[in-house]
């Protein structure tokens, strides 16, 4: 949907420096996740560090971001799209932070692990990696392109990422249960399951503040019968 | 329960050839603020002065359609429009004071239309509590309201107009002369007063209009674009039009 134009034309820039700001920290955040996984798979510890020392690019894009939008707030006074569009955009950046906590994790115990002999081969975490970005990816999408469909799209796909989730915790308890030795390696790894459930989950939360802005609706917690927890 | 206070049917208005009104239809809601926001032009300060028989002022203007108030429409010829202005209190833009004392300015209307036979000191001081100025003039009543700061001359016009024991309050753009902290008076008054009155206001400040108003209508080419809940109109408009305005993406 194409918006006029304000006719404050600094306003104007102003939302508009905040849509690039966010598209600029998911790409970082999307870059974190696949080299986190990258490291895991490819079992290199120094990638591994290199998220974990660059997550403070994403945490100060966060802050940017905020700020600007408080900023706005306080300045502009936004109403209606605007305001919808800044209250998004304070979630939207807070979820992009958090899913750059869930590469460090990710990244930490891939350090852990590439410490001991590989327990099994990547399979099902890399396919599940490769949803999860995409699901990032497609709810800044939906941002950028105001699209109810990309941002339903994304709801539809996070249930297959927690399908997911449980098949490879089923699958590390038979390894647990048949040598104990493998337990803390698989335990290594069902976190990392998890951190890629909860990046998901984020990506979810991303697609259902982009169906706010849009429609006005709140749509948060309906999806959900147990609702967004973190653990 | 809600109650509607007045209703227009059709309401159609015109200077000389030039249409300023098109089709109007809505209600106001008794013990509510209803705000008219829309550009300059758009017929929302016409629309307001047509509520007490203003416009009957201004040479070849003609009304069409039905302005219902107790019953009654306000243009029937039987009407007496200086009975309807005294239901119909006005407060407007620029503070008016009469340039007599404080208390000549609440007590002349009563005085002059025989209503209030009340104590009429009960009356000034009754009206100027409601107004929320009572505690400063209580000691100098008799000093020219002409003394006083803007803010406390537009809340005068208020005392003024409430000593007439109105129905509805209409108010065009009240504190748009006066400064934050008046204005910040004026508007926790009119929250104050819609316990008993209805207020109608016309403003340009749309903040203001957010903050203080229940309902919101939104006015364009002398057309109503939007008539909803004022929370509904600066969250999330039904008509686009509305929303371009209210954002600033207009002209």
């Amino acid at each position: 949907m194409e918006e006029k134009k304000h006719t404050s034309s600094h306003y104007e820039l102003e939302l508009q420096e905040i849509k690039s700001n966010l598209i600029y920290l998911g790409a970082l955040t999307e870059k974190a996740i696949h080299l986190a996984m990258q490291s895991l798979t490819g079992r290199d510890t120094e990638m591994a560090n290199k998220v974990i020392a660059n997550d403070y690019e994403i945490d100060k894009m966060d802050k940017e971001i905020e700020e600007k939008c408080i900023t706005i707030l306080a300045l502009r006074q936004p109403t209606a799209i605007d305001l919808r569009f800044i209250t998004t955009a304070i979630k939207i950046t807070g979820h992009l932070e958090r899913i750059g906590d869930m590469a460090v994790n990710i990244a930490e115990k891939a350090v852990q692990l590439n410490e001991e002999a590989q327990l099994k081969a990547y399979i099902d975490l890399p396919h599940m990696s490769s949803i999860v970005e995409e699901m990032v990816a497609k709810s800044l999408d939906s941002m950028i392109k105001r699209d109810l469909g990309i941002a339903e799209e994304v709801r539809q796909i996070e249930q297959v990422v927690d399908d997911l989730n449980e098949q490879i915790f089923r699958e590390l308890l038979t390894f647990m249960m048949e040598d104990a030795k493998s337990i803390h390696r698989a335990l290594l790894i069902m976190h990392i399951s998890k951190n890629l459930e909860r990046v998901a989950d984020h990506a979810q939360g991303i697609a259902d503040m982009v169906t706010y802005m849009i429609t006005g609706e709140n749509v948060r917690h309906f999806n959900k019968g147990n609702g967004h927890k973190e653990t | 329960m809600e109650f509607n206070i007045i209703k227009l049917n059709k309401v159609n208005f015109f200077y000389g050839q030039v249409r300023a009104l098109t089709d109007i239809s809505m209600k106001f809601e008794k013990n509510k603020v209803t705000a008219l926001i829309g550009p300059s032009g758009c017929g929302k300060s016409t629309l307001l002065r047509l509520l007490n028989r203003m416009n009957d002022l201004i040479d070849g203007t003609r009304v069409e359609g039905e302005i219902i108030f107790e019953n009654k429409n306000i243009y029937a010829p039987d009407v007496d429009p200086v009975e309807i202005r005294r239901k119909i209190g006005m407060v407007f833009q620029k503070p008016n004071p009469f340039p007599k004392t404080i208390y000549n300015n609440i007590s002349y209307g009563p005085k002059l239309t025989g209503i209030g036979f009340e104590d009429r000191d009960a009356l000034v001081e009754r009206s100027l509590k409601q107004a929320v100025l009572w505690d400063e003039v209580k000691d100098i009543l008799n000093k020219s309201a002409m003394n006083l700061s803007g803010g406390q001359q537009q809340r005068l016009c208020i005392a003024r107009a409430l000593a007439m024991k109105p129905d509805v309050l209409l108010m065009d753009e009240p504190t748009s002369a006066l400064d934050p902290i008046s204005t910040a008076k004026i508007e926790e008054l009119i929250d104050e007063l819609k316990k008993d009155y209805t207020i109608i206001i016309v403003t340009h400040n749309m903040q203001q209009a957010a903050r203080i108003s229940d309902e919101t209508a939104f006015f364009y080419l002398g057309n109503m674009i939007e008539y909803n809940k004022t929370d509904k109109i600066f969250t999330n408009p039904d008509v686009k039009q509305t929303e371009d305005y209210i954002t600033g993406r207009f002209g």
